[in-house]
């Protein structure tokens, strides 16, 4: 019998409240929420990508996008108003789905990846679409009111594996992680792409990326089994002639000590703050920062964990935008569990 | 070897029959040394000239293909008109430009790797742009194109 729930140090729980078995006999690679919270879709290795909606304490299954892919999907976004998913496969393409009111319907498929797309995000002005692949490339694409989409810029930055990419919450700002143990940032300068930074600090591939809500830290999760905060320090350093306006960013905290295993996902709740991370200990955690650390130096609590939350590694783990303390998460498993985070009511 | 060491001390400017039979195989040694360090260093020389010829011609041969690419499409694109048609100009331009500033003659130049990964990157883009798929084999055999 599996644990349900189980609380940190004792002032936090995490519940389960509902395990689907949503990409049966195969992996479940990846799970995210509709920009409105009302929807969670899923894909996994037996190549479909599955949308899910409440229905009552329960969810079901209310589309199944099984035509667009001939091998593994390994992650799905949704465009900014929510009438858009976008798939990455191992087939080395990316599909674009409509929805529409029978469900979905595969509008382009974009091709020019060398082999495997690991991953794909939609940028906050929903103009911009970011792909990454094994061929170690990004390439980030422009799409028009007509739903064209074209390649502007393919950056060559990486040296390895290219795993996830994402986009900061406000600014047109990538992050990408990598096999090569590091985390680079692109942005547009005069007309074309490049890559403005590189953190380095992780000792193994970097798998996992989350801005907070307000965009002025970013965690990532790595193979090394610690999860960094990086800071970008706005005012630059005093005493220092700034002649760019580049921030510059640098890591603030390290969690280690917490996972036993490579941490393949790490998410950040952009309303209570909290991170989750999912881990190859097929483990779930939660952690909070202390309120009264500084700043520039703070200071992580684990606050809940399961440590059963999935059968196998747990892939991947996301926040309801809506709906403060509801997280959804999937494994190798095939299923996809949901939770309830409460934090302790006094203080 | 001390003895030898004090005997050498001891008659350090006369050559000492003795010295010379006691020293043979120490001297004997260093020449051959002298010698076959020199040797290599020819033979490292010839050889390294051989692989960064190789090297080279590589490099030169994939940036001259893009090169012949691009500027084929320009040429092709010379009179089109639209909205569509200005950017793929706009990104052929821009690979054009990338291939005729890069230093041909300067192998240490330490941007070398970077820049050439900026023009794949360019040449990607625009073959996505024109959707054409360009199939380049580049090596010692004949350059096979297909589209």
């Amino acid at each position: 019998m599996r644990a349900g729930s189980a609380s940190g140090s004792g002032m936090a729980t995490l519940t389960l409240s509902c395990r689907l078995a949503a990409h049966p006999d195969s992996r479940c690679w990846f799970v995210a929420w509709s920009p409105g919270g009302a929807l969670l879709a899923s894909c996994g290795g037996d190549r479909s990508v599955r949308v899910w909606g409440r229905q009552g304490e329960s969810w079901v299954c209310r589309a199944v996008l099984d035509e667009g892919h001939q091998r593994t999907v390994r992650k799905v976004a949704w465009s900014l108003c929510g009438n858009y998913l976008a798939s990455a496969s191992f087939d080395a393409t990316t599909c674009i789905w409509k929805k529409t009111p029978d469900g979905f319907e595969c509008v382009t498929t974009l091709e020019g990846h060398e082999n495997e797309v690991k991953s794909v995000a939609w940028s906050p002005s929903g103009s911009l679409l970011a792909t990454c692949s094994r061929d170690k490339s990004v390439w980030i694409w422009e799409v028009d009111e007509e739903d064209e989409y074209e390649c502007v810029s393919v950056l060559n930055s990486h040296t390895q594996d290219v795993k996830h990419v994402v986009w900061h919450p406000t600014q047109e700002l990538l992050a990408s992680a990598s096999y090569d143990d590091t985390v680079k940032l692109y942005r547009e300068e005069e007309d074309d792409w490049v890559c403005c930074t590189t953190l380095e600090g992780h000792e193994s591939t970097v798998w996992g990326l989350a801005f907070d809500g307000a965009g002025r830290r970013l965690a990532s999760c790595s193979d090394d089994r610690t999860v960094r905060i990086w800071s970008s320090d706005e005012q630059g350093e005093p005493g220092v002639a700034c002649s760019s306006t580049e921030p510059s960013w640098k890591c603030i905290c390290t969690l280690s000590g917490y996972h036993t295993r490579t941490i393949y996902d790490v998410a950040w709740c952009h309303l209570t703050g909290a991170l989750a991370t999912a881990c190859g200990d097929d483990a779930i955690r939660i952690f909070e920062e202390e309120p009264l650390a500084e700043p520039q130096q703070p200071t992580f609590a684990l606050m809940a964990h399961v440590p059963r939350a999935h059968a196998q590694d747990v892939n991947c783990v996301a926040w309801n935008p809506a709906e403060p303390g509801l997280l959804a998460s999937c494994s190798d498993d095939g299923e996809v569990a949901f939770w309830k985070y409460q934090r302790p009511e006094c203080c | 070897m001390p003895l030898a060491a004090c005997s050498m001390a001891a008659a350090a400017s006369k050559p000492d029959l003795f010295d010379g039979i006691l020293m043979a195989e120490e001297r004997f040694h260093g020449e051959g040394y002298q010698d076959g360090y020199a040797e290599g260093n020819r033979i490292g020389v010839t050889e390294g000239r051989i692989y960064g010829s190789l090297h080279g011609a590589r490099i030169g041969s994939e940036v001259g293909c893009y090169l012949g690419f691009a500027l084929t499409w320009q040429h092709l694109l010379h009179n089109c008109t639209g909205e569509k048609h200005s950017k793929k100009l706009k990104a052929l331009e821009s690979l054009v430009g990338m291939i005729q500033k890069f230093p041909y003659e300067d192998p240490t130049y330490d941007k070398l790797q970077e820049d050439l990964e900026k023009i794949r990157g360019k040449f990607k883009q625009v073959c996505s742009m024109l959707n054409t798929h360009p199939d380049f084999r580049i090596g010692l055999e004949r350059s096979v194109l297909t589209f």
